[in-house]
């Protein structure tokens, strides 16, 4: 069972590397930080899927501070960091 | 009866494998910022809720599966209201829509 | 033996992955990119930090340095182009000042 879940796990970190791409020749600034949310959500897959494959429950306190915190970063994003300058540049 | 809720579990995380891919192929492959924010925030928030269903169906005890269960719904609310503050504040920085 | 080797395979792509984050965070020249690549960076090494078995050590990779400093670079970003732009401002002004009073000198001495 631990062999399926680490390669679930895996197929999900191959899905977050390909992701990478879109921060690095994202034309706005809402991309890259769509992406970075995304390394988010796929981070508390893995880290789920690490805890019943790994035997450690503590990782799911880590999913929940993962969730917490992706959403914090892109409300900040939003009501401080995307104006003019570094937004539309489409 | 345990092997069999096993099975079902693991049916159901290799369910939610293709969500992800999907909203990572998607995120790269889609034209626009309001179509990639569409693959982003519900394909991969349908394959975190086949995760946890399943992963809930392997659960040791009742406790995990509420950990699980209140670990989707923060990574919903936060998604969702991430989604909808980046359109919206998109369509007032006049950033339109992908025509055709 | 089977675990073992897919486990390897995830520490690959990961320290791959986490390399090549640093690499292009270090060389960006846009700012806000290298924030963004900065809090993808945290989240990773997050992972990084389960894989060696230290979950508290995770648990506060996650939450101080994607958690709380990506949402500071962020803020901390916006507030030094603000400054920029009021540097700027102010020497334009000194400018135009020093513009103005040369011309005048000049009006004068004929």
């Amino acid at each position: 069972m631990s062999y399926l879940h680490t390669s679930c796990a895996f197929i999900i970190l191959c899905a977050i590397a390909a992701g990478m791409i879109r921060i690095l020749q994202g034309p706005t600034a809402a991309d890259r930080m769509m992406a970075a949310q995304l390394f988010g959500t796929c981070g508390v897959a893995i880290l789920l899927l690490l805890a019943k494959g790994l035997d450690t429950i503590v990782l799911l306190d880590i999913a929940m501070v993962f969730a917490l915190f992706a959403a914090l970063a892109s409300i900040t994003f939003v009501r401080r960091a995307w104006h003019e300058q570094t937004g539309a540049s489409r | 009866m345990m092997t069999l809720l096993d099975n079902v579990g693991m049916l159901c995380i290799f369910m939610g494998l293709p969500f992800f891919l999907t909203g990572t192929v998607g995120l790269l492959r889609f034209p626009d910022i309001y179509t990639r924010l569409h693959a982003l925030t519900k394909a991969d928030n349908v394959g975190l809720g086949l995760i946890t269903l399943g992963l809930s169906l392997q659960a040791d005890n009742l406790f995990i599966v509420a950990k699980l269960i209140l670990i989707w719904i923060l990574v919903l609310i936060a998604s969702s209201a991430s989604c909808h503050l980046v359109a919206r504040s998109a369509i007032q920085k006049n950033i339109h829509p992908w025509v055709k | 033996m089977m675990p073992y080797s897919i486990l390897t395979a995830f520490d690959i792509v990961l320290i791959s992955t986490l390399l090549w984050l640093a690499w292009k965070m270090l060389r960006s020249e846009d700012l806000f990119k290298a924030v963004v690549l900065f809090i993808s960076f945290g989240l990773l090494m997050a992972l990084a930090w389960v894989r060696m078995r230290a979950p508290d050590v995770a648990l506060a990779e996650a939450a101080i340095g994607a958690g709380l400093t990506g949402p500071l670079f962020l803020s901390a970003l916006r507030r030094m182009e603000r400054l920029h732009k009021d540097e700027r401002r102010v020497n334009i002004d000194e400018e135009r000042k020093s513009e103005t009073i040369f011309h005048t000198q000049q009006k004068e001495t004929p």
